[in-house]
Formats: structure tokens, C-alpha cells, sequence
């Protein structure tokens, strides 16, 4: 999933009026506490357990298979292998198990989580609970309110649109747990966020429904000041790379819609072919039974369609499950970051304006009071979280989108690759001599 | 291989291309010996060698087409195709080929032959001509006959109807065939002249005696239901073929809307960017390989038609026999009347209602001298009558035993045909699998490669 927390923090912007480093700056992201403890015992039980956790939607192709599809999964397995070993992982999450509960007032589903951590934020090193989408929804919201500076990882969508789609579906349901345990990985790796104590309760409390009630405020000093921030200030202009953050978002959503849509069609498009391919293959054994010396040709002709039309199934089903959520997921982090951008535009602009005022002031000695300054440490840590942030997502969308681009080039691959042996297997039945059949063809034809 | 005894009128004797001294007589030896030669020689352009009757190796090709207007027969301004047709004469010694003749004929010159061939040679299969209008087509071929695509699949399937008359032992050797060939003008003139299309058979005489006959032979029963049946189901494999192009056409061109948004989304990244780029590209010239992918299967398409076609060469064969035996029964059953007649004549007895009967209670008895006139006049018809059925049972048997013989002859081809076709579809299936996986296989390369972590 992610690369480590970057080496050293990125440079506040450029209208700092401070050389020195604020303090705040040091402790806002907290990453001393991860980063330096000693390895546990539990580590390599826990490493392996990365592993499995770690296993790709891709990846798992059949050993025996030669394809380049499974040396390309290989390949993503040993790198993030490789990055396991780099750095000390002491907490792990999975989202597995769904299953179908029943009540009176409504059906549901949840989902087992498991975690495994040697942090001492965790009294037991094992927990396992049952959440269901609900309960993450909470979750997110909790750390919106709670983590302002930062991104927070977007959901699966909440509901379905088409009335089509079975809610209850295996493919349904696998397709979220998929997109629900990518979720609290992210979380998981983000270095400040996996502390959050409202993401504690949710991976350990046996009863979330008791926090959901009692509304406890977990909420960070960080949380509580940005919380309040009033709005009506108004940003003369956003800093240069904050802009750029926000212009690529823009357009990044704009082409991961067309994609979708575009994707979307081509679905349509194959489902259609694939109706007509279940006619096609049939007739030619109809044909078959009519003839003498062709019956088998025919009739092989008839088999290899048909095996065709299966790969051409997969193939369709593997890009509904597995390329659509993951753009679509895309497209709500873009969103999701937008707003965060947003609001660390206010920030700063509550910075400036309250600055603005202190020098109109016009006194012999300007000092700087005291909420001016609280209003720059603000503003200098959200930039530097989002900053951080930005990082951390620019290289796990790369990596997403590298192993997303490959999975669908290999599925491709397969598919092409199944009618390929349908059609070549068949060449020696089709060239077979009539002489080895002429005790049969003198009856029937 | 058994032939009909050929018409004077009709063959060429001696055969325009054949040294001199050969004449029909001798046909069956000097056939034999000509067929092994030219099996092993092959007859230009034609994949079907062992059949080629010609003394000298000839090839036929219909090497091009042209739009040309003219005045039809209501004098009004027309445009049609026009194909030129080219015969070659190959000598044997040095395999060079010379130009002997060179017309050009449009495709109503090519159905008036066939149709003179049908009425002359009833007892053949014979080779059927590509369709007149563009049929079974998906949406991005046109139905236009003006179409540029359309013509040149239609002089391919010309080229394929002379090559395959050619190359039949007993059509090859057909004068109006070879002036086909040859004359230029007045050729048309010449086929009329030949009255073919008075002696065709009234398809409404046809269509009465599938009816009535009784006791056709049963080789041409089944033969009969197996040429409708075979008629259905390429019909419906052909119409299916279509919509699955039409499908398949989608698919790929809406790959093509991926060209461009990777291009625009590349332009945003900077690791991403080559990879994006490639992928991008790679769908261009996914989407583009559609069309080539889908002529190739016309091709494909065009070979099963010819079967559908054929098909109904087949049904022509089992009408006429159905046409010919019903006459026999007729006849027979004629012939039983008047035997009938002639004996209740000689007897006195009446025991059937016949004409007679009744004149005779209304009107009285005839005279002895009466009857007896009657009784001769009969007896003469009764021995015409024996006379006719017996040359019309042998005619009967002599067809059913040729055109049996070139049944098998037509089974053959068509099984080898068949299986030829069928092949090169599944060789055309697998390098459009190779070429498109190849491509795929790249776009991973460049994934792997591009793709840097922090």
C-alpha cells in the first residue's frame, strides 16, 4: 500500500513571516511514536500476516500458468514485499467474513474486522469485531471532524443507484469488502491518522453503538481550533502550489469521470456482443447434425464459440468488480480533497485578515498578539499536513493506477489468450483426413 | 466418372483448343488420361484441379470491374458494373501464359449463361452465381451494388463461378460456355437462338408434380430436405454472423474514446505520463483494427453464401427428378386407362364410368364396325404409349444415374470446401488473438517500466 512517511517535512508556504520553525510544527504529525519503536516479538507473525493482507485483487493468478499475467502480479507482490521489509509494521487490519443478518426491522450485512498491533494504544494485541457500512460511515465522519489538515480516504459509494443491482449479491458484497478494507489500510499506513482515537474504538469496542450514543468528543487540539474557524473570510489568492493541487484534482476527477463513463459503455457494448456470440456458437451445431463428414468440424466450431463466450464473460465481470470501484473511489478521494483544500484556503485567509488588521492598527511597537500567532501555527500546520498528504496520495494513486492499468491490460490478455487455445486446439480437428472416417462417412453422408 | 451423352449442338466438337482427330467417341479414354494430367498440373487460379477437363491448361480470371452507363431496353439511362474477363492459354513447356481472349460482360450476360446451363444441364449441380443484391449485411457495409467493397467481393465471386464451371468435367465442354468466354458481341443473340428458354421447364409444372409424384426416388427425397434444411441454417448462421460483427464493431470502436482522455490525463502527470500515453495510444490502434479484422471475415461470410446458394442448385436437381418421374406415372397411369379401355372395348363389359358408357345409354350401342375402328385406334395408342414409357423410364434412370454421379461429385467439394473455410476462420480468429494480446502485453511492459515508486 503506501510508502513510509516522508524523511523530512516539507517547507511551510512561502508567506511564512516566521525563520524559525513554529514548535507546533514538530509534534502535529506525531510521527516519533510509530516510527522508533522497537521491533516486537510479534513481528514476524505479524509480517506474515501482512502478506496475506496485503494479497492484490490481481494478484493469486494459478502458479502453472506461464502468461505474463501472473509474472506481472508476481512483480507486485515482491515489491510490496519489499517495502514491508523496509520499515516496522506494528498494526494490521483486515475486512473479511461478510455475512447476512436478518432482524425484524431490517436486513444487513457486516464484516469481521481484524487487528493485530503491538502499539500501545491497544490493550489486547488482537481484536476482532463485526462492523457493518454504518459504522464506517461513522468512522469517516468522526475523522473528518476530528483530522481537518488531512485526507481522508473515501468510501465505497453508500447507495446504489441503478435498482438493479442486488444489494445482497456476492459480487456486491466482495466488491465492498474490498473497497472497505482498502479504506482502513489507508488508514492504517497514514501516520498520524492510524493514532486517531475514534479509529481506535472502532477497531476495538465490542458495542460501537455505546460511542455512537454518547458522542464522545476524541477531538485533537489541532481538530478543536480548525473546528473554529469561522467561514467568512475570503481568500485573495491561493498559493501557487495549493492552486496546482487544485487544478490537477480538477481535471484528474474530470478525466476519471470520462473514464468511468467511457468504461461503462464499452461493458454495455461487450454484454450485447456476448447475447449474440450464445446465438452464434449454436447454429453451428444445428448445422452439424445435418451433415455427414462435417459433423465434427462443425460441432468443434460450436464448442470453441462457446468457450469464447465464457472468457468474454470474465472478462466483463472483472471490469465491473474490479476497474469501475476503483475509479469511482478516485473520483470521491478528488472530491473529498477538494473540500479539504477549501478549507485550509480559510485558514489562511482568517490568517491574513486578522494579520491585516493588527498592521492597520498603526501602533509604535508592532507585536504580534497572541491570536494572530495561533492563527499562523494553524495555518503553517495545515499546509504542512496537507502537504504531507498530498505526497503520501500522489504515490499510492500512482501505485493504484499502475497495478490498476496492468490488472485490466493482463485481464485482457487472458481473455485473448483462453480463445487463442479454443481456436488452436480445434485446427487439428478441423484438418483431420477424411480416410481415417471413411468406414463412418460411407453410412451417414 | 459417368457423362451424359452430350448434345452434338451443344459440345464443342472437336473441342476448339484440342489437336485435331479427338471426337466425342473416344471421349472416355482421352478423359481419363486428361484428367490425371491435369491433376497434377492444375489448372490456373483454381483450387479444384482434379475435375479440369480442358485439353490445354486455360486460366480464367475476372480481373476488373467498371462503372459504365448505357441505355437499357426501355431506352432509359442506366448505370451498371461492367467485369472484365480474361482467358489465358498456358502452354505446358515453358508454363508461360499468353493472352487469348479478353470482354467484358455485366452481371445480367452472367445469369443469362446460368440459366441456359440450368436448362440444359438438369441433371448437374450447377456452380450458382454471387448474390444480386447485397444481403446479410451489418451496418457499416453498405447494401449499395455501387459500393466499391460490394463490386470487388462480386467480381471475386464471378471469377469463382467461371472457374468453377470451368474445372467441371461435363459444363467445361459447353460451346455457349466457351462463346461466353470468346464472343464478344452477339453473344446474347447466339444463347437465345438456342430456344433454352422454351424448353424450360413451367414452374408451375414443377410445383405440381412435387405434389402429386408418388414414388420419387428416395436418394432425392432426403437429398431434398437436406438442401432446405442446409438452406435454413446458413441463412440463420449468416444472419447471426452479421449482428456479431455489428457487436463486435462496438466494442472496439468505443475503445477508441480511451485515445484521447489518456492523452488529456497524461498531460496532468509526471511519473504516470508515458504510461498513460502508450495505453492511450494502444486503444487508437486497437479500435482502428476493427475494420481490417471484419473484411477478412467477409470473406469468410461470402465463402458460406456460395453453399447457401448452392443449396438451392441442389433443389433444382430434385425438382427436375420429381418433374420427370411424375410424368412417368402419368404416363404409366395413362397407359393403364387405355389398356383398360381397350379391354372392356373388346369384352363388352364396362367397369369403370367412362364417356362411352354414358353416350351409349343415351344414345344406343355403337356398331361392331364402330368398336372394332375404336379398338385399332387404341391398340395404336396403347403400343405409342409402351413405346414412350419405355424410352421415358430409361431417360428417368439415365438421370437419376447422373445426376446421382455428380451429387457425389458436389458432396466431395463441398465437404473440402467446407473444411478449407472453416480453417482459415479459425487461422483468421487466431492472429487477431495474437496481434491484440501482443499489443496488450506491450502496454504492460511500458506499465512496468514507467512506473517509478518514491
Amino acid at each position: 500500500m503506501a510508502g513510509g512517511p516522508p524523511k523530512a517535512l516539507p517547507s511551510t508556504g512561502p508567506h511564512s513571516l516566521r525563520d524559525m520553525p513554529h514548535p507546533l510544527a514538530g509534534s502535529s504529525s506525531e510521527e516519533a511514536v510509530g516510527g522508533d519503536s522497537t521491533p516486537s516479538p510479534d513481528l514476524l507473525m505479524a509480517r506474515s500476516f501482512g502478506d496475506k493482507d496485503l494479497i492484490l485483487p490481481n494478484g493469486g493468478t494459478p502458479a502453472g500458468t506461464s502468461s505474463p499475467a501472473s509474472s506481472s502480479s508476481l512483480l507486485n507482490r515482491l515489491q510490496l514485499d519489499d517495502d514491508i521489509d523496509g520499515e516496522t509494521r506494528d498494526l494490521f487490519v483486515v475486512v473479511d467474513d461478510p455475512k447476512k443478518h436478518v432482524c425484524t426491522m431490517e436486513t444487513y450485512i457486516t464484516y469481521r474486522i481484524t487487528t493485530k498491533s503491538t502499539r500501545v494504544e491497544f490493550d489486547l494485541p488482537e481484536y476482532s469485531v463485526r462492523r457493518r457500512y454504518q459504522d464506517f460511515d461513522w468512522l469517516r465522519s468522526k475523522l473528518e471532524e476530528s483530522q481537518p489538515t488531512h485526507l481522508i480516504p473515501p468510501l465505497p459509494e453508500k447507495f446504489v443507484v441503478k435498482g438493479v443491482v442486488d444489494r445482497f449479491s456476492e459480487e456486491f458484497v466482495e466488491t465492498r469488502r474490498k473497497a472497505l478494507d482498502k479504506f482502513l489500510k489507508r488508514i492504517t499506513d497514514h501516520p498520524v491518522l492510524s493514532f486517531n482515537e475514534h479509529f481506535n474504538i472502532f477497531l476495538t469496542a465490542k458495542d460501537l453503538n455505546i460511542y455512537k450514543k454518547q458522542g464522545i468528543a476524541l477531538l485533537t487540539r489541532m481538530g478543536e481550533s480548525v473546528k473554529h474557524v469561522t467561514g467568512g473570510y475570503k481568500l485573495r489568492t491561493r498559493p501557487l502550489e495549493f492552486a496546482a493541487i487544485g487544478d490537477y484534482l480538477d481535471t484528474f476527477a474530470l478525466k476519471l469521470g470520462t473514464i468511468d463513463r467511457i468504461a461503462q459503455r464499452i461493458i454495455k457494448e461487450e454484454i450485447e456482443y456476448l447475447v449474440e456470440l450464445r446465438e452464434y456458437g449454436p447454429v453451428y451445431s444445428t448445422w452439424s447434425a445435418l451433415e455427414g463428414e462435417l459433423a465434427e468440424p462443425l460441432e468443434g466450431v460450436s464448442a470453441c464459440i462457446g468457450n469464447c463466450s465464457t472468457a468474454l464473460e470474465e472478462l466483463t465481470d472483472d471490469m465491473t468488480e474490479d476497474f469501475l470501484p476503483v475509479l469511482r473511489e478516485y473520483i470521491l478521494y478528488s472530491d473529498s480533497m477538494k473540500s479539504v483544500l477549501k478549507k485550509r484556503d480559510q485558514v489562511q485567509a482568517e490568517y491574513e485578515a486578522k494579520l491585516e488588521a493588527v498592521a492597520l492598527r498603526k501602533e509604535d511597537r508592532p507585536k504580534v498578539p497572541a491570536d494572530v500567532e495561533k492563527c499562523q501555527d494553524r495555518m503553517e500546520c495545515f499546509n504542512a499536513d496537507l502537504k504531507a498528504d498530498m505526497e503520501r496520495w500522489q504515490n499510492n494513486k500512482r501505485q493504484d493506477f499502475r497495478q490498476l492499468l496492468m490488472g485490466m491490460a493482463d485481464k485482457n490478455i487472458q481473455y485473448y489468450e483462453k480463445c487463442l487455445m479454443a481456436w488452436e486446439s480445434i485446427i487439428p480437428l478441423l484438418q483431420e483426413k477424411q480416410e481415417a472416417k471413411f468406414p463412418v462417412t460411407a453410412v451417414l453422408s | 466418372m459417368e457423362q451424359a451423352t452430350p448434345d452434338p449442338e451443344r459440345q464443342l466438337q472437336p473441342a476448339p483448343l484440342e489437336p485435331l482427330g479427338r471426337s466425342d467417341a473416344g471421349l472416355g479414354v482421352t478423359v481419363d488420361e486428361e484428367a490425371e494430367r491435369a491433376r497434377e498440373e492444375g489448372s490456373g487460379g483454381d483450387t479444384m484441379t482434379h475435375n479440369n477437363f480442358w485439353l490445354k491448361k486455360i486460366e480464367i480470371s475476372v480481373s476488373e470491374a467498371e462503372k459504365r452507363t448505357g441505355r437499357n431496353a426501355m431506352n432509359m439511362q442506366e448505370t451498371y458494373t461492367a467485369y472484365l474477363i480474361e482467358t489465358r492459354s498456358v502452354e505446358h513447356t515453358d508454363g508461360q501464359s499468353v493472352l487469348t481472349d479478353s470482354l467484358w460482360r455485366r452481371y445480367s450476360e452472367f445469369e443469362l449463361l446460368r440459366n441456359y446451363l440450368l436448362v440444359y444441364y438438369p441433371h448437374i449441380v450447377v456452380p450458382p452465381l454471387p448474390e444480386k443484391r447485397a444481403e446479410f449485411v451489418w451496418h457499416k457495409l453498405s447494401a449499395d451494388n455501387m459500393d466499391p467493397d460490394f463490386v470487388e467481393r462480386r467480381r471475386i465471386g464471378l471469377e469463382n463461378f467461371l472457374l468453377r464451371i470451368a474445372s467441371h468435367p461435363i459444363l467445361c465442354r459447353d460451346k455457349i460456355f466457351y462463346l461466353f468466354l470468346t464472343q464478344e458481341g452477339n453473344w446474347k443473340e447466339t444463347v437465345n437462338e438456342t430456344g433454352f428458354q422454351l424448353k424450360a421447364d413451367s414452374r408451375l409444372k414443377a410445383l405440381n408434380a412435387t405434389f402429386r409424384v408418388k414414388n420419387p426416388d428416395k436418394r432425392f427425397t432426403d437429398l431434398k430436405h437436406y438442401s432446405d434444411e442446409l438452406q435454413s441454417v446458413i441463412s440463420h448462421l449468416l444472419r447471426v454472423r452479421a449482428r456479431v460483427a455489428d457487436r463486435l464493431y462496438g466494442v472496439y470502436k468505443v475503445h477508441g474514446n480511451y485515445g484521447r482522455v489518456f492523452s488529456e490525463w497524461s498531460a496532468i502527470e509526471k511519473e504516470m505520463g508515458d504510461g498513460l500515453q502508450s495505453a492511450g495510444h494502444h486503444m487508437d490502434v486497437y479500435a482502428s483494427s476493427i475494420d481490417d479484422i471484419l473484411e477478412d471475415e467477409e470473406h469468410y461470410a461470402d465463402q458460406l453464401k456460395e453453399y447457401l446458394f448452392y443449396a438451392e442448385a441442389l433443389r433444382a436437381v430434385c425438382r427436375k427428378h420429381e418433374l420427370m418421374q411424375y410424368d412417368l406415372e402419368i404416363a404409366a397411369q395413362d397407359l393403364a386407362s387405355k389398356k383398360q379401355q381397350c379391354e372392356e372395348l373388346a369384352t363388352g363389359t364396362v367397369r369403370t364410368f367412362s364417356l362411352k358408357g354414358m353416350t351409349t345409354k343415351l344414345f344406343g350401342q355403337e356398331t361392331p364396325e364402330q368398336r372394332e375402328a375404336r379398338i385399332k385406334v387404341l391398340e395404336e395408342q396403347i403400343n405409342e404409349g409402351e413405346q414412350q414409357l419405355k424410352s421415358k423410364n430409361l431417360e428417368g434412370r439415365e438421370f437419376v444415374k447422373n445426376a446421382w454421379a455428380d451429387i457425389e461429385r458436389f458432396k466431395e467439394q463441398k465437404n473440402r470446401d467446407l473444411k478449407e473455410a472453416l480453417i482459415s476462420y479459425a487461422v483468421m480468429q487466431i492472429s487477431m488473438c495474437k496481434k491484440v494480446g501482443f499489443g496488450f502485453n506491450e502496454d504492460i511492459c511500458i506499465f512496468r517500466s514507467t512506473y517509478k515508486f518514491l
